[in-house]
């Protein structure tokens, strides 16, 4: 399928998704969706595994919560909290890139923790345990359908720039980076920047998918910067399809239908989920994309035979 | 003051011995797998609780602690021959994914089994109570501890580095095909290890009970803690994995006396600044 066929039908579950869901819950499958497909800037374009990307998310939604709680505007809050994230990552991305592979898995997964706990200790700025509660929204958002506008318009600019970035050669750089750190290295790129760089962006765009968060509930619960949502996070590129721009957006909005869905049943949904990861993993390797390549083509093959 | 830093040293060795079984257990797993075990922490919490039960049906903590890490080998035993094994051909990414999954699946059998309140254990009569050292007096149980953890780390290296099981171990984490290209069963090495890696962590978490107690969330607590020894040991080092669990407790309970909020927060400056002076961790050659 052609990109813009795929991004017409994004568009389309864009439209008529709220008339069918909740619009609490589609909403949340966007900012999601934002997070899954930056973090497959880094899974699927550079072939680096961050376990680490709730620190960003987290950490992007305690700082818009925080200016927003101040009184800051919208149009204040949400660029600091999203510039916040930008430097910082730069400085985590630094550290985490020296090293490659399960290094760098550990790196990512450990800071993640660190910020996790200075959230936890910080009881006076961020809530604690507690979470961080009582964010106000802008008034001009404060019907559900005006926030739903924001969020799917926010999305949607967030989709258009990050296919932009990895449509342009800096994308195809990270690319080769995947394919052959050493041969990218051996032709002249600067390996470590180009990854830091991939780290900064997707890292950027999950801080700023964080500070639309925070106005949706009005809440930054403290499981948000939890090492557990960085394993989340994974599971919603990895469920889509790291083989595709688009497929992680279906992947995010699988993981929160199935979240909301089996938490209504079970508390201890977790479990459920841990099953549904262990079955992914053994049999949906390639994630929904790679299923619905599958189906596609035997479709087109039964067509073909008489 | 020099008394409870004295103390504080020692708390911080009892601590720093349970980190380096953890953290060896780890290494051992990353080393020769080639595998970020996420399920570790969870081991060490099935480790505690096994521990609990077990010393409370036999009313000896002693069987407690020799009885429940063995069971959470079956566990890793399980884990590896019908999971993990799939999965040696797969992208890193998948095996992450999968072992993340075991986590939250062993965690919450954790709550479904044992609830989501905490216990408490008691340390046998025999070591309960203080003794008086001269500068201080200390909990009996902390000395056996640290007695008994370094025991077994020297019975461990000393596995690890005199014995035939121990050399293929090594061979593993220097090169693994040429293990297999030597014509040793890679499959029994594989499942070896991670039982011995299950077996350390739960035998962390048996020991660990009457100091720390119980409480479910205890593995997820470990978990980091255990990666961060390893990115300070350096991958793979197992003598790494020994002092920097070491060096971590110390640093925990020193920052304690004189700002207990950061105490959590110290063990990740350490690994920063391991980054930075030396990225290849502390014993780490490569």
């Amino acid at each position: 399928m052609r990109d813009r066929n795929i991004f017409l039908i994004v568009l389309a579950f864009v439209v008529i998704g709220p008339f069918v869901q909740p619009k609490v819950i589609i909403t949340e499958m966007l900012i999601f969706g934002i997070v899954a497909v930056a973090n497959n800037i880094m899974i699927g374009y550079t072939g680096m595994l961050s376990f680490g990307q709730a620190m960003f998310f987290g950490i992007g939604a305690y700082v818009a919560g925080l200016l927003l709680k101040a009184g800051m505007p919208l149009i204040v809050a949400l660029p600091v909290g999203t510039l916040f994230v930008l430097v910082l990552s730069i400085a985590v991305g630094y550290f985490c890139v020296q090293r490659t592979g399960l290094y760098f898995i550990c790196i990512t997964f450990a800071f993640n923790q660190m910020f996790y706990f200075i959230a936890y200790s910080w009881t006076g700025l961020t809530g604690g345990e507690d979470g961080l509660p009582g964010i106000p929204r802008p008034s001009l958002l404060l019907d559900p359908v005006a926030f739903y506008v924001f969020v799917a318009v926010v999305f949607l600019a967030c989709l258009v720039a990050m296919k932009r970035i990895v449509d342009s050669p800096l994308g195809l750089i990270c690319q080769t980076i995947r394919e052959n750190p050493s041969r990218a290295a051996a032709v002249g790129y600067n390996v470590k920047l180009y990854k830091l760089t991939a780290f900064t962006i997707a890292s950027t765009f999950t801080g700023l998918a964080g500070t639309v968060y925070a106005m949706l509930y009005g809440i930054v619960p403290i499981d948000q910067i939890h090492w557990l949502k960085s394993g989340d996070f994974i599971f919603m590129t990895l469920l889509g399809g790291t083989g595709n721009f688009f497929g992680p957006i279906m992947g995010a909005v699988g993981y929160i239908w199935m979240s909301e869905t089996f938490s209504l049943y079970w508390a201890r949904w977790p479990l459920i989920m841990g099953i549904v990861f262990v079955v992914v993993v053994l049999y949906l390797r390639g994630g929904i994309v790679e299923l619905i390549g599958k189906v596609y083509g035997s479709i087109q093959r039964a067509r073909e035979a008489p | 003051m020099s008394f409870l830093i004295l103390s504080q040293i020692l708390n911080g060795f009892a601590t720093g011995m349970l980190y380096a079984l953890v953290g060896v257990g780890l290494t051992l797993v990353l080393g020769v797998l080639n595998l970020p075990n996420f399920a570790h922490g969870t081991l060490f919490a099935f480790g505690a609780y096994f521990t609990y039960t077990v010393a409370n049906l036999t009313d000896s903590f002693y069987l407690g602690v020799l009885i429940g890490p063995l069971l959470v080998v079956l566990i890793g035993f399980v884990i590896e021959s019908q999971g993990v094994r799939r999965l040696y051909a797969a992208h890193h990414d998948y095996q992450l994914l999968f072992l993340f999954a075991i986590a939250l699946i062993l965690q919450e059998t954790v709550i479904l089994i044992w609830g989501p309140v905490g216990f408490s254990l008691l340390p046998p009569k025999f070591l309960a109570g203080a003794v008086d050292l001269g500068f201080t007096v200390y909990p009996k149980y902390r000395l056996a501890l640290i007695l008994f953890t370094a025991t077994i780390v020297v019975a461990l290296y000393l596995m690890l580095t005199r014995t035939n099981v121990g050399a293929i171990l090594r061979a593993g984490i220097e090169n693994r095909e040429m293990v297999k290209v030597l014509g040793i069963n890679i499959n029994k090495v594989f499942l070896f290890t991670f039982g011995l890696g299950a077996y350390l962590a739960g035998l962390a978490g048996g020991l660990a009970t009457p100091i720390w107690g119980l409480t479910p969330t205890m593995g997820f607590d470990i978990l980091p803690i255990s990666f961060v020894i390893v990115v300070v040991a350096g991958l793979g080092s197992i003598l790494g994995a020994i002092a920097a669990g070491i060096l971590i407790g110390l640093a925990q309970s020193l920052t304690t006396i004189w700002w207990p909020e950061a105490a959590n927060v110290v063990i990740y400056l350490i690994m920063g600044l391991t980054i930075i002076l030396r990225p290849q961790g502390l014993f780490g050659s490569r």
